[in-house]
């Protein structure tokens, strides 16, 4: 289905994901700072930050071209929500920088399967050449992401025990 | 009249206050589905109302940038239906979990889905009692052993929401899941556009009471619960439902209540029936 | 020598249709310009029970039935015994009975009553399509000497739907009826009514509570059925909806009370009605409408209690529920209406006020003012309507929905108000309404509930006070009117009685009531409860004087007039 993207359509898809993306870590850095997880709430609004930047990036792609509105359910993802979006329940309150680069690590592969699929299936030769170029940048963010996983010390065996009882509320 | 014409976006109906919820509860994305829909629907964020009872799921209000009640346990769908009857220019949505509102407030839900007032309820279903910490809700299954208070399981035979919401005549009936938000979305959206009393049940998992529902992202079938255009076939459909189906189950054609009218006569003329 | 007041009973059973002769006779009363009441008492079966019409015809406003009755008229004797203890009669009444119906119970003989035979059935075969209850209205109209003419033109009213020929068989059975009694040795000479240029109302306490509600501004009820309250709520459906309000019947008394919470979030005045245990069923929500500011009013026609106990009857043993029912610290409203007439008032103000303090006012009225209709002046117009001080789109920058402020009181935005958008909650919450758990929080949210109720000036409608003297009546509700007439006979021989009648049951005012209290040495407490629940209450936060006596009983039977004269009389 993403093989008959238009320019517009594509670019409309690449933004929508790259700011919901955002977003969605801006959500998930709340829910850990709301947690008292600082370090992982800290890390997850740098990567808010990064899915900003790559969002301003498609928006100057764009340049002139009006993007066409969707409805969130009219997106045509491969999941259920956008390729960089991260997974709600793939976190943890007690999850570590090592479990939050790997999230973000696996939603840069998406992001790159995402552009490697629309490159090669595409029936327009300008959204290929753009799904290219934006597919290479990703391969960059994985690299990236990588590195850093390789560089920060993987989580201890118990690192869910919680030693005391869940709380109650209302 | 020319209305001035605002681009809201999900944004403007999300409030500053963060959510108590666990990370990976389904209802972050619930909330994000609301919001979602409102700013598809462009409804004013001050002419929207969330009310809810208590629970989990029932925090969602304050989350919300629309005006919103936070109410007693259970009977968030009275309220909601007072203040759409009272005010029938606000668009009335009633969230809550499957313990306060298939429980407690069982019965207000009977009469809610039969009385067929112009309002939504979203359903956040999770089958358990999240804030007393983890107690058989109505839809959790009779062997679940996860609970001190029910540790041989509850034994009861669990409720099949859309089954009942369907018997007591609701209008819309929908199942969405908390991991594909933009169905919610859409569940959402057209459960408000529809008239009548639109049921919208959404699986949306408790990762701390009951962490296999991490699972759910596997089983549940997207799309899979066919339209039904008669509450008979729906029971069809119903009849061979897994619980893991989503979409919208039926739409019906039912006017809505709404007894208001204008007035037709002065508090002088209501007087007057009472001289000797 | 003239009477003032006469009191009669109409009774009779398997649908004899002494509600209607009697309705039609107080209504002949108020035609010829006469003040009255009618109370009703009835079996437990839904039809075709013994019923018992208990009416008053007076030259002056009255609000509760008299010491005696002057005239029992029996249509038949099934299953009337039942009413023995509430028809007390003398050798000055007389008892009016169909001699083919049977003798004259025993414990009516004892009473001294005269008997004159009617043969209501015999009479009313004589008529096509006549009723024995139009004979009983015959009979009674003449003995008590009201005139047949406005009669007539009642019937002619009331059987309109049914065409001319019942038309007149029934006038034709009232003229039959009076003249079969034309040679009965007894009489009541009635006084002539008073000039009044106040037009009069035929009203029950329940119609009147609902007009109270709907003077003040309510346009939404939730409403669940309730003996004795449903009158309240089948008044308010067709004149709700003729003044552009919404009416609404629920599924149980608990989704009444929180649609009308709902609906008052949404900025319209709200009201719900019931009794002692749907009340009971309310509390949680009331403590939610009193927790989120949210104006609301519940009217309680009291009835016997605990538990389904005496639906039909009485009671004013909901006070320490009303008062004392909810959880958690919750200060909030209890009034209650001092006469029938009174609802009206009482219930606009109880409106007026939830609105203007933002918080549940509970209205005690009773079964007996409730179902009893009345003939009384038009009650005065009084400028209380709801007001509520609500939040406006200017406010929107940094808007608090539970501010603190001077007198308590703190804009409410209704859903609509751009910018102004919250979240109304039952949670304890900071000033902008977050869920707060931290004690300034509560400590700050509970101190602006409770002041702003007691910052409230009430004016002088906190009590009826009337009179002086150093013996002095504390009582409420439909208390107040034997009191009141007890009062009044006792001034007739020149002697002085202070009345307090109390409006306002919570919260309670111990500087106006300490004034009222000056010179005052000897109290009597008036209350139809069992356990003294006004008496234990009044003495548990107010200095009584020094001398108080407690007079004091249950449903159903009243406290009349002359119970009270007696227990004064040492006093003055």
């Amino acid at each position: 289905m993403t093989g008959s993207f238009d320019v517009a359509t594509f670019l409309a898809h690449a933004l929508a994901f790259e700011n919901e993306a955002a977003d969605r870590y801006d959500e998930l850095g709340d829910s850990m700072e709301v947690h008292n997880n600082m370090d992982v709430a800290q890390l997850f609004r740098r990567m808010a930050g990064f899915s900003r930047m790559h969002a301003d990036a498609v928006k100057g792609r764009a340049g002139d071209v009006a993007l066409p509105h969707f409805k969130p359910w009219e997106f045509q993802w491969r999941e259920a929500e956008g390729p960089e979006v991260a997974q709600v329940e793939r976190t943890h309150y007690l999850m570590t920088p090592y479990h939050c680069l790997e999230l973000a690590l696996h939603n840069e592969r998406r992001g790159l399967e995402f552009y490697r699929g629309v490159a090669t299936a595409s029936t327009d030769a300008e959204v290929r050449r753009l799904a290219r170029q934006m597919a290479a940048e990703e391969q960059e963010h994985v690299l990236v992401l990588e590195d850093w996983l390789a560089k920060t010390p993987a989580p201890a065996p118990d690192w869910d025990v919680d030693l005391d009882p869940p709380a109650v509320g209302d | 009249m020319t209305a001035v014409t605002k681009n809201y976006s999900a944004k403007d109906y999300k409030s500053d206050i963060k959510p108590v919820w666990c990370p990976g509860c389904g209802d972050y994305s619930v909330l994000s589905s609301m919001t979602k829909a409102l700013a598809e629907l462009q409804i004013p964020p001050e002419n929207c109302a969330v009310v809810s009872g208590i629970g989990c799921s029932s925090r969602l209000p304050a989350y919300t940038n629309v005006y919103g009640y936070h109410g007693v346990h259970g009977r968030a769908l009275a309220a909601a239906a007072g203040l759409k009857l009272a005010r029938p220019d606000i668009t009335v949505i009633a969230t809550g979990g499957d313990g306060d509102g298939l429980s407690i407030g069982g019965n207000h839900f009977l009469h809610a889905c039969r009385r067929n007032v112009d309002m939504t309820y979203v359903l956040m279903d999770n089958q358990v009692y999240g804030m007393t910490k983890g107690q058989a809700s109505p839809t959790t299954a009779p062997d679940w052993c996860g609970s001190k208070l029910t540790p041989q399981g509850s034994g009861v035979t669990a409720i099949q929401p859309l089954h009942l919401a369907l018997s007591c005549g609701a209008n819309f009936v929908a199942r969405g899941f908390s991991g594909d938000p933009n169905h919610v979305a859409q569940l959402i959206a057209e459960a408000i556009q529809h008239p009548g009393f639109s049921f919208v049940q959404v699986l949306s998992p408790c990762v701390t009471f009951r962490s296999e529902q991490r699972g759910w992202k596997d089983t549940v079938e997207r799309g899979k619960l066919a339209a039904a255009t008669s509450s008979d076939e729906a029971f069809a459909i119903l009849a061979k439902d897994n619980g893991m189906q989503t979409g919208v189950l039926y739409a019906g054609d039912r006017k809505p209540f709404n007894p208001s009218q204008p007035a037709v006569k002065d508090l002088d003329a209501v007087e007057r029936k009472f001289v000797a | 020598m003239a009477t003032h007041s006469v009191q009669i009973a109409l009774a009779g059973s398997g649908g004899a249709g002494v509600m209607t002769a009697g309705q039609i006779l107080l209504d002949a009363a108020a035609k010829a310009g006469y003040y009255g009441l009618m109370g009703r008492s009835s079996g437990p079966q839904i039809r075709g029970g013994e019923a018992a019409a208990l009416i008053r015809i007076s030259t002056k406003p009255v609000s509760s039935l008299d010491d005696r009755y002057d005239m029992l008229l029996a249509i038949d004797w099934q299953g009337v015994s039942r009413f023995k203890a509430e028809l007390p009669m003398d050798a000055n009444s007389v008892i009016v009975c169909d001699p083919a119906e049977g003798d004259v119970p025993v414990e009516f003989v004892d009473t001294g009553a005269k008997v004159a035979p009617i043969p209501f059935g015999e009479v009313a075969k004589s008529i096509v399509g006549g009723r024995v209850n139009m004979v009983g209205l015959g009979v009674a109209a003449l003995l008590v000497g009201l005139p047949l003419d406005p009669i007539m033109g009642l019937i002619d009213a009331a059987l309109k739907k049914k065409g001319p020929d019942a038309q007149k068989s029934s006038r034709d059975t009232v003229t039959a009826g009076a003249e079969s009694a034309a040679g009965i040795d007894w009489r009541v000479e009635l006084a002539p009514p008073p000039k009044s240029d106040v037009p009069h109302w035929n009203i029950s306490g329940n119609e009147a509570a609902g007009l109270g509600a709907v003077r003040g501004g309510v346009r939404f009820v939730a409403a669940y059925p309730i003996t004795p309250a449903t009158e309240v709520l089948e008044w308010l459906a067709p004149n709700l909806a003729d003044l552009g309000g919404t009416l609404v019947q629920a599924e149980d008394e608990i989704a009444s009370i929180n649609m009308a919470i709902g609906a008052s979030y949404g900025g319209v005045p709200s009201l719900t009605a019931t009794s002692g245990p749907g009340l009971a069923l309310m509390t949680e929500a009331i403590g939610l409408a009193i927790a989120s500011e949210t104006p609301v009013v519940i009217v309680d026609v009291m009835r016997g209690g605990p538990s389904t106990g005496i639906p039909t009857k009485s009671e004013q043993s909901d006070l320490n529920q009303a008062i004392y029912g909810l959880h958690g610290d919750a200060p909030h409203l209890v009034v209650a209406p001092t006469s029938i007439g009174d609802c009206v008032f009482t219930t606009q103000w109880a409106v007026h006020l939830a609105e203007h303090l933002q918080t549940a006012a509970i209205v005690l009225s009773d079964q007996m003012m409730g179902q009893s209709r009345a003939i009384i002046d038009r009650p005065a117009d009084v400028a209380f309507i709801a007001r509520r001080l609500v939040a406006t789109a200017d406010m929107a920058e940094g808007y608090k929905r539970y501010a603190l402020t001077a007198n308590g009181i703190s804009p409410m935005a209704v859903p609509g108000t751009p910018g102004c958008m919250y979240t109304s909650d039952g949670l304890e919450h900071n000033q902008r309404g977050t869920p707060s758990s931290v004690a300034e929080d509560h400590q700050n949210q509970m101190d602006k509930r409770l002041n702003k109720l007691l910052k409230h000036d009430y004016g002088n409608h906190w009590a009826d006070v009337e009179g002086d003297g150093e013996v002095a009546i504390l009582t409420w509700g439909s208390m107040t009117a034997p009191c009141r007439e007890a009062i009044d006979r006792l001034a007739a021989k020149g002697k002085k009685v202070k009345l307090i009648s109390m409006r306002l049951m919570s919260p309670l005012l111990p500087e106006k009531i300490a004034e009222a209290f000056k010179g005052v040495k000897k109290l009597l407490i008036v209350e139809q409860t069992h356990s003294g629940q006004f008496y234990h209450y009044l003495k548990g936060h107010i200095e009584l004087p020094a001398t108080v006596e407690v007079l004091k009983r249950p449903g159903p039977l009243p406290i009349r007039p002359a119970e009270v004269e007696t227990k004064l009389a040492a006093w003055v």
